[in-house]
């Protein structure tokens, strides 16, 4: 499968915190979610791959060199970060005649059918837009150029449960209108990654812990609660990490089909992307 | 670049009526006094001035981020800010002559008895003056927002114009004070000669070294 968006190596250092050699892929076509707590380096990652940081390693954005050819590049990437916009002082009117210039194919009529759509005021200053509608302002804007990637950076914190679902609405069908397009978005509402990714990139103090489709991670990961003589049973290559509590043990598998088969254990719970990720940082083995 | 330009034009859109406040003060300034020399350095540093707030919409906003993930290289958006800052410069001068020129011929259209003396090599060394003294500080101050931000920029842009003028007080201090004359017709006669030349010259080295610091700068910036 041909990538969209490949990081070898990619590290930035700065005095409190390192990106420490990540390497992974967006392939074409698909949604890769990138997680992790704040500060865990997603946004780093994403500046790396604008070449807003200067990084070590290489990345290559739709099979070129990303320095090399920036320009070119960020024709076809449409990017939202979740905090950093043009002036509040503009409208969205203005933004249209700004970026009509900076993208050689911008479809005004596309973003205008957008701001109808999502009922967007073009005349009114962004500063008196919600959240919500700034955000959605963000998102039209990155997309009514047709990009082949997006970037997006935390596209639906601190959002309410409508307005993010809309938002995700807008991202399948982005994707849907042509195959060839991928996207990149990081979140710390894994719920929200759930729904729509393909490909979950678990990053954590700057380092990549797991990279795996998310049905692999949906369908085989799996919680086994037990005692602990049941617990004392498990070979420890059978298992990821464990959790000991008060009464029992919670421990993380990653095959709880075979597990399952091994170990007769009746139940093995479903583990949602938030479990999983607190297993790998805050679990032993 | 025209992109980076209008995003900048579009956010100071809000300082058309100061500017037109300012033309109507002008205006008034110079039929009251009868000064020639007055409009074209108040609008060049007023424009020049106001153009360097468009970092401060910037740094509001954090679109230095935001910019930079867009089709643009840092060299584009160092020079769109030096473009922006020399032409309204420029404008800011030009607009001044024309207003001082339109207002003179007014008043001596309506007081035929007292005739202002519209003297256009010494209006166009005046605007050549502004033009100078704007730059100056514009040279100065673009580098350092680079490097320490439009807030702290803007302090220093006060400690800046307060230096050079404890400098000038200081300077005229002492020479008073050594008996040191100074031949200002000698001067002068320079200055009427080679000003305008001497002014343009320098004008042009002090942006171009200024942008050469202000790309370093912002060509290793992380964001």
């Amino acid at each position: 499968m041909e990538n969209a968006i490949e990081l070898k190596e990619v590290s930035k250092e700065y005095p409190d915190f390192k990106l420490d050699k990540i390497s992974f892929n967006i392939p074409k076509g698909s949604i890769v979610g990138l997680i992790g707590e704040n500060g865990a380096g997603k946004t780093t990652t994403m500046k790396s791959i604008l070449n807003i940081v200067n990084i070590k390693g290489t990345i290559q954005v739709l099979g070129k060199d990303h320095q090399q050819y920036e320009k070119e590049i960020k024709q076809e990437l449409g990017v939202v970060l979740d905090d950093s916009f043009l002036s509040e002082y503009l409208t969205a009117k203005g933004i249209n005649s700004i970026m009509k210039d900076f993208y050689s194919n911008w479809d005004e009529k596309l973003y205008f059918d957008y701001l109808k759509e999502f009922k967007l005021p073009s005349n009114k200053l962004i500063k008196e837009f919600s959240r919500g509608m700034k955000m959605k302002l963000k998102i039209i804007t990155a997309i009514s150029h047709n990009p082949k990637i997006l970037l997006l950076d935390e596209p639906t914190s601190g959002l309410d449960p409508i307005v993010r679902n809309e938002i995700l609405d807008i991202f399948r069908k982005y994707i849907l209108d042509d195959e060839e397009r991928s996207i990149l978005i990081s979140s710390h509402i894994t719920s929200d990654l759930e729904h729509i990714a393909d490909y979950i990139v678990f990053i954590h103090n700057g380092k990549i812990i797991f990279n795996l489709p998310t049905s692999d991670l949906l369908e085989n990961y799996g919680i086994i609660k037990c005692d602990k003589k049941d617990f004392e049973q498990l070979k420890e290559k059978d298992y990821i990490s464990y959790k000991k509590g008060k009464y029992q043990y919670e421990v993380l598998v990653n095959n709880k089909v075979e597990i399952k088969k091994k170990y007769k254990f009746e139940v093995i719970d479903k583990p949602s992307i938030d479990e999983i990720m607190l297993f790998y940082v805050k679990g032993e083995k | 670049m025209k992109g980076l330009i209008k995003k900048d034009l579009l956010n100071l859109a809000s300082y058309k009526t100061s500017l037109f406040i300012v033309i109507i003060f002008c205006s008034i300034a110079i039929a009251w006094t009868t000064s020639v020399t007055f409009a074209p350095i108040v609008i060049s540093t007023i424009i020049g001035m106001i153009v360097l707030s468009t970092f401060n919409y910037d740094e509001i906003s954090k679109s230095d981020k935001y910019i930079l993930s867009l089709p643009v290289t840092r060299k584009d958006v160092v020079l769109s800010k030096y473009i922006l800052a020399v032409v309204s410069t420029v404008i800011g001068a030009v607009l001044g002559v024309i207003l001082t020129i339109i207002i003179v011929q007014i008043m001596n259209m309506v007081r035929s008895s007292e005739l202002i003396n519209l003297n256009y090599e010494s209006l166009l060394s005046t605007a050549f003056g502004g033009m100078f003294g704007i730059a100056l500080i514009q040279s100065i101050q673009i580098p350092s927002i680079y490097k320490w931000g439009a807030e702290k920029g803007r302090i220093q842009m006060f400690v800046l114009i307060f230096l050079l003028i404890l400098l000038i007080l200081g300077a005229s201090f002492l020479f008073t004070k050594i008996g040191f004359n100074i031949d200002m017709s000698s001067i002068e006669s320079f200055l009427n000669k080679f000003g305008i030349l001497l002014f343009v010259g320098l004008i042009i080295i002090m942006y171009s070294i200024s942008y050469k610091i202000s790309y370093k700068i912002f060509s290793h910036k992380d964001y």
